[in-house]
C-alpha cells in the first residue's frame, strides 16, 4: 500500500479544519502577499502566529519537515545564488567571488519568504480534504469565462486520487526490477527507460479502466455540485486575518 | 419474466477480430447465473454489452423490454457492473466520496445523495471507514467499496467481473457473503470466473464460453462433465462425485 505523505490532508477538528476551504485559499493569497512585502520584524511576526496555528492544530510538523528535505537543499541553493550575486559592501572577498552583507541579507530574506509560503502550503494541505479544495477551486472557476470549471475539478480530484496508485505502481515495478539485478546495470539511461516504459503503459492501461467504470456509473460532466456553505466563523476568521495582514504591513513600514 | 434479453449478439473489434459472436441469451429476474471460460473467451466484452460500455456491432441487447442503446443511462442505471480490478474503479477522495460518486452523477438532491451513500456503506459493513482514503484500504475493503458504488445506483442487475481474483480466503467468504446476500435482496446477479469451485453451490445456471460463443448452456450440475473440454477446471467436489459445497459452510 502507499504510505501516505505528511503534505496530504490529516483529519482533525480544529478551527483550521473546520473553515470552509474556500476562505482558506483567499487568506493564502492574502498572506502570500503580505509575506512576499514585508522584511524581517513582519517575517517574524507572520511566524510567529503561523507556526502557533499549526501546532494548535496538531498538525505532523516534524515529519513535514522532512518530506521537505529536497525543498531546503533548494532554500540553500538560492541562498547561495543570493550571496553570491548581490552586490554590496564585501566581507569576504576571494579571487573569484565575493560575499556581501547585502547578499546575505537579501539570501535570508528571499527562503524565508519561500519557507514561509510552503509552511502554508503545508497548513492548507493538512487541514483541507481534498474534495473541499476540488468543491473551492470550482467555485472560483465558475465566473471564469472559457474555463470548464465541472471538468478541471473532476481533473484535479481523479489526479489526488491517482497520485498513491502510481506511486504504488512505480513502487512495484522498481521492486520487480531489482528482484531482477536491475542494479547491477549501471547505465543510468538503461535503468530509466526499462522502469519508465513499463510504468507509463500501466499507467495508460489504469486510466483507459478509469474512464470504463466512470463510464459505467453514469459518469456526466452535468454533475450534482458539492456543497459549499460559509458559517459565521469563516467571516469572522477572515476579519482576523485581515487585521493580521494590517498590523504586519503597518508592523513593517 | 426476462430481465435481459440478448440476440444474434456480435462484436468485432477495431483489428477485425470477434470479442463475441452470435450470442442468444435470456437471463430471468432474479437468477444468479455463472458465466465461465478460459481468458479471451469473451466473457467480460460481453459484460460490457449489458450496460452499453460497448455497444454491438450486429444484434440487440434489451434490458426489461428496453433496448440498451434506446437509453444508455437507464441502462447503467439498471445494470451495476463491478471490475475485475477494484483499483481502477474507484475514483472518489475518500470512501463516501466514491460511494456518492454514482448519485451524483443522475443529479440526485443532497439528500438523496447522502441517505444512498449511507445505506450503500451500511450494506457491505463500512459506515466506520466512510472519510478513509480508498488507496489504504485492503483487496477484500477495496472490492466492497466498488459493491457499494454500484448499490448506490440502485441497480436490478449486478454483473461481478472475477470477483475473487486475487483475494484471500477471508476475502472471498465475504465478497460471496455479499453476493448471496445481494441475490436474496432480490438482485439478478451474473459472475463471470474461470474458477468455478467458489461460487457453483449456489449458481442455479451455468453458461460457459468458449472463443466468442456459448457452447454450453444449463443448469451447473447437467453440464460439469463438460466444462474441462472447454479450459474451466471442474471443481473438487464434482470430480468425487459429491454435491458442490459451499465455500461459506
Amino acid at each position: 500500500m502507499a504510505e501516505l505523505t505528511s503534505f496530504s490532508f490529516s483529519a482533525g477538528d480544529s478551527l483550521l479544519h473546520r473553515l470552509d476551504a474556500r476562505f482558506k485559499i483567499i487568506f493564502i493569497i492574502f498572506l502570500t502577499l503580505v509575506s512576499l512585502n514585508v522584511y524581517f520584524r513582519g517575517l517574524g511576526f507572520l511566524t510567529f502566529i503561523l507556526l502557533g496555528a499549526v501546532f494548535y492544530a496538531r498538525l505532523p510538523f516534524d515529519s513535514g519537515l522532512k518530506e521537505l528535505r529536497y525543498f531546503l537543499i533548494l532554500l540553500f541553493l538560492i541562498f547561495l545564488a543570493r550571496v553570491l550575486s548581490t552586490h554590496g559592501v564585501p566581507i569576504i572577498d576571494l579571487k573569484y567571488f565575493s560575499v556581501s552583507m547585502e547578499g546575505i541579507y537579501s539570501g535570508i530574506l528571499v527562503c524565508w519568504r519561500l519557507a514561509l509560503i510552503v509552511i502554508l502550503g503545508f497548513a492548507f494541505i493538512s487541514t483541507t480534504p481534498p474534495s473541499a479544495i476540488k468543491a473551492a477551486v470550482q467555485w472560483f472557476l465558475k465566473p471564469v469565462p472559457f474555463i470548464p470549471e465541472k471538468k478541471v475539478a473532476i481533473m484535479m480530484g481523479l489526479i489526488l486520487r491517482f497520485v498513491p496508485v502510481i506511486l504504488d505502481q512505480a513502487r512495484e515495478t522498481a521492486e520487480a526490477q531489482k528482484a531482477r539485478a536491475v542494479e547491477n546495470r549501471k547505465n543510468p539511461v538503461y535503468r530509466l527507460t526499462k522502469f519508465g516504459f513499463p510504468l507509463i503503459n500501466r499507467t495508460f492501461q489504469r486510466a483507459d479502466d478509469l474512464v470504463v467504470a466512470m463510464e459505467a456509473r453514469a459518469f456526466t460532466e452535468n454533475r450534482r455540485d458539492p456543497e459549499l456553505i460559509a458559517h459565521k466563523q469563516d467571516w469572522m476568521a477572515l476579519i482576523a486575518v485581515g487585521c493580521l495582514c494590517v498590523s504586519v504591513l503597518l508592523l513593517s513600514s | 419474466m426476462n430481465i435481459i434479453e440478448i440476440e444474434n449478439l456480435s462484436h468485432r473489434f477495431a483489428d477485425g477480430t470477434f470479442g463475441v459472436k452470435d450470442i442468444d441469451l435470456k437471463i430471468r429476474d432474479g437468477a444468479l447465473a455463472v458465466i465461465a471460460g478460459p481468458n479471451g473467451s469473451g466473457k467480460t466484452t460481453l459484460l460490457r454489452h449489458l450496460n452499453g460500455l460497448l455497444l454491438p456491432t450486429t444484434g440487440t441487447v434489451r434490458l426489461g423490454g428496453i433496448g440498451v442503446k434506446q437509453d444508455l443511462l437507464r441502462a447503467r442505471q439498471f445494470v451495476g457492473m463491478m471490475f475485475q480490478d477494484a483499483d481502477s474503479q474507484i475514483v472518489g477522495e475518500t470512501v463516501y466520496e466514491d460511494v456518492a460518486f454514482g448519485p451524483e452523477n443522475l443529479r440526485l438532491d443532497r439528500g438523496q445523495i447522502q441517505s444512498r451513500v449511507q445505506k450503500a456503506l451500511q450494506a457491505v459493513g463500512m459506515s466506520d471507514l466512510a472519510s478513509q482514503r480508498p488507496h489504504l484500504l485492503s483487496g477484500g475493503e477495496k472490492r466492497r467499496l466498488a459493491i457499494a458504488g454500484i448499490l448506490a445506483m440502485e441497480p436490478r442487475v449486478i454483473v461481478f467481473d472475477e470477483p475473487f481474483s486475487s483475494l484471500d480466503y477471508p476475502g472471498t467468504k465475504q465478497i460471496l457473503k455479499h453476493i448471496l446476500s445481494l441475490h436474496q435482496l432480490g438482485h439478478t446477479i451474473l459472475v463471470t470466473t474461470h474458477d468455478l469451485e467458489k461460487i457453483i453451490a449456489h449458481a442455479d445456471r451455468l453458461i460457459l464460453m468458449h472463443d466468442g460463443k456459448i457452447v454450453r448452456d444449463g443448469i451447473p450440475a447437467d453440464i460439469m462433465t463438460d466444462v474441462e473440454t472447454f479450459g474451466v477446471r471442474r471443481p473438487c467436489a464434482f470430480r468425487l462425485g459429491l454435491e458442490a459445497d459451499s465455500w461459506l459452510n
